[in-house]
C-alpha cells in the first residue's frame, strides 16, 4: 500500500509532443489534463504566478483528484503470549455513533469515516505481567481515532490485515478523498511554470473568444519572463494547432527544428491561418464582465496542465495557544506540531514596514526570553546561587561584576553549545547611552 | 459475557481464497499460507447525509 496516492479523476493525453516523451511513455501516464489557457492579466488575483480558474471548468472536474494515504497499526505483542486485541465495537455507549465497524473491529473498505471517529477499536492488556496467559488478562480500550485527511470525511479504500513470522500482527488501512481544485492549490504546466489557484471565478466573468471559447484558467504574463519558458509558448501554439487540424500530436522537442526532428513554430503557425486562426496564436477576446471587447488581443490556447500535491486542505492550521519547543523553547511550527510562528518572511515583512518594537516583541518577549548572568570582568555566563543568594562567575568562580540581561533563549543554547565544542563565545557589556534624540523617537527597552 | 462475535471474511492477498477469522485466529491463508489478508466490501447501506458531504 502506497503511503501517499494522486490520482486524477478525469485524465488526458497531452495535445502536444516531445521525443523524450514518446520515448518515456509520458503521455500513456495521464498526469494531467489540456487546460485552454489565456495568457492576461485578471483580476489581481494572479500575482506572483497565481492562476485564476473558471469554477465551471472544475465543476465539469478540471483538476478533480483522489487523494489516498495509507496508516498503519501494529498489535503490541507481550509476554506470556498476552498481545493487544481488536474487538467488536460495542453496541451501547457514547462512542456507538463514533464506530462504523465490523465485527473484527476494523472498518470495511467503502465506509465513510469523518474525522474524530473510531478506525480501529483496539484493547491492550492491562497487566502484561500475568503468567496465565491470556485467560485472566483484563483490558483498556484504546482505540485508534481518524484525524482525517485534511479533517474531511473519506472512504475507507482497503483494510489488510497482515503477521511476520514472529507472530506480530498489524493492520493497514488506505483512505480515499475526492477533491476539487480550491483556492491555493497548486497546479503547473509541463514546464515548471507552476502556480497557486488565486481565485476561482465564475465562467460568465470570464473572457470569452469569438467562437464562444472561454478559457479554463488565466495565468499572467509576468510568469514569462522570470520563468524563461519559451517552451510553454511553444506548446501552447502547437497544441492549438493540433487541436484545430487534427491529426498525430506535433513534436515540440527542444532544439531539434532544424534537424527536422521537431515542427518549426512558423510551420505551426502557417497550420493555424489556415484553421483561420491568427498567425501568432491570439484571440479576440470580450470581457465576460462589460461585454465590450478587451483594448488587447490575448495570446490563448490549450496547455498541458498537472494537479500538484501541494493542496492547502493538508496545509491549512491555525492554533491560538501550543507548547513552545523543547530544545529551543521557541514558537513551534505546522511540521513540529501546531502553532503558528512569526517567520523569517514575516520578520522581513516588519523590518521593511520599519516596525521594529514589533519585531522585538515578537521575536524576543512573546517568544523565548530568558534571563542570564554575565561576568563583567571576563564576558562569560554566570549563575545565581538561590542558597547563599550570591551571583557567581563559572569562569572566575567569583562573586564578581556580575548582571543581569535579558537574551533569547536560543542564544543561550548557542552560548553553551559553542562551549561544549571549546569555543568560548565572551559578552562585552556597556552602558546603554541615552541620546536624548533617540529618546523622543524610540521608546527604550523597558527592562 | 457477549454472546459469540461472528467471524468476518477476508480475501488473501496472493489466491484470492475467502477466509473466515475468528478473534485470535493466525492471520494466514488456508489456501496458500499468505500472510496479507485484506478485507472484503462493506454491505451497510452508505448514509445519504454523510456521503453528500464528501
Amino acid at each position: 500500500m502506497d503511503t501517499e496516492l494522486n490520482l486524477l479523476v478525469y485524465p488526458q493525453k497531452p495535445l502536444l509532443m516531445t521525443r523524450t516523451i514518446e520515448l518515456v511513455g509520458y503521455d500513456k501516464l495521464g498526469a494531467g489534463q489540456n487546460a485552454t489557457v489565456a495568457v492576461m492579466s485578471f483580476s489581481g488575483y494572479d500575482m506572483g504566478d497565481a492562476i485564476v480558474m473558471n469554477k465551471a471548468s472544475l465543476e465539469r472536474g478540471f483538476g478533480r483528484c483522489t487523494v489516498m494515504r495509507s496508516f498503519s497499526t501494529k498489535l503490541q505483542s507481550y509476554e506470556y503470549g498476552i498481545q493487544e486485541k481488536t474487538v467488536r465495537p460495542c453496541s451501547e455507549g457514547s462512542d456507538t455513533k463514533r464506530m462504523q465497524l465490523d465485527m473484527d473491529g476494523l472498518p470495511a473498505p467503502g465506509e465513510i469515516i469523518k474525522p474524530g471517529d473510531i478506525v480501529i477499536n483496539k484493547q491492550t492488556p492491562k497487566d502484561t505481567w500475568n503468567a496465565f496467559g491470556n485467560r485472566g488478562v483484563e483490558y483498556k480500550d484504546t482505540p485508534v481515532t481518524f484525524n482525517g485527511l485534511g479533517g474531511e470525511p473519506s472512504v475507507v479504500d482497503k483494510v489488510a490485515r497482515f503477521s511476520d513470522f514472529g507472530g506480530i500482527c498489524g493492520i493497514k488501512y488506505l483512505m480515499r478523498q475526492t477533491r476539487q481544485p480550491e483556492v491555493g492549490d497548486q497546479f503547473s504546466s509541463r514546464h515548471g511554470q507552476k502556480g497557486v489557484c488565486g481565485a476561482i471565478i465564475q465562467q460568465e466573468d470570464f473572457p470569452f473568444s469569438e467562437r464562444g471559447i472561454c478559457p479554463d484558467l488565466i495565468i499572467n504574463p509576468h510568469a514569462f519572463p522570470s520563468g524563461m519558458t519559451v517552451g510553454s509558448m511553444i506548446e501552447l501554439l502547437g497544441a492549438k494547432a493540433r487541436v484545430s487540424v487534427g491529426g498525430s500530436p506535433y513534436n515540440g522537442s527542444a532544439f531539434e527544428e532544424s534537424s527536422g526532428g521537431a515542427d518549426k513554430v512558423e510551420e505551426i503557425c502557417k497550420e493555424l491561418v489556415k484553421k483561420k486562426f491568427s498567425y501568432s496564436g491570439k484571440e479576440f477576446l470580450y470581457s465576460g464582465i462589460t461585454g465590450s471587447c478587451l483594448q488587447a488581443y490575448v495570446f490563448m490556447g490549450p496547455i498541458y496542465y498537472q494537479t500538484l500535491r501541494h493542496m492547502v486542505m493538508d496545509k491549512m492550521h491555525s492554533s491560538y495557544q501550543s507548547k513552545p519547543h523543547q530544545l529551543t523553547r521557541q514558537p513551534t511550527y505546522r511540521s513540529d506540531q501546531d502553532g503558528v510562528r512569526v517567520g523569517e518572511n514575516e520578520r522581513n515583512c516588519l523590518t521593511a514596514h520599519g516596525a521594529s518594537m514589533v519585531i522585538f516583541e515578537r521575536l524576543m518577549l512573546s517568544s523565548d526570553v530568558t534571563t542570564i548572568e554575565v561576568c563583567g570582568v571576563c564576558g562569560s555566563l554566570g549563575y545565581y546561587n538561590r542558597r547563599s543568594g550570591k551571583k557567581i562567575c563559572s569562569s572566575c568562580q567569583k562573586e564578581t561584576d556580575i548582571s543581569t540581561q535579558k537574551v533569547p533563549y536560543a542564544c543561550k543554547l548557542l552560548i553553551q553549545e559553542l562551549q561544549s565544542m571549546n569555543i568560548s563565545m565572551k559578552l562585552k557589556l556597556a552602558e546603554e547611552e541615552i541620546n536624548d534624540d533617540l529618546l523622543n523617537h524610540v521608546a527604550v527597552n523597558e527592562f | 459475557m457477549d454472546p459469540q462475535p461472528e467471524p468476518v471474511t477476508y480475501i488473501c492477498g496472493d489466491c484470492g481464497m475467502e477466509n473466515t477469522l475468528k478473534p485470535g485466529d493466525v492471520i494466514q491463508c488456508r489456501e496458500c499460507g499468505y500472510r496479507i489478508l485484506y478485507k472484503k466490501r462493506t454491505r451497510r447501506k452508505i448514509d445519504q447525509c454523510s456521503a453528500a458531504s464528501l
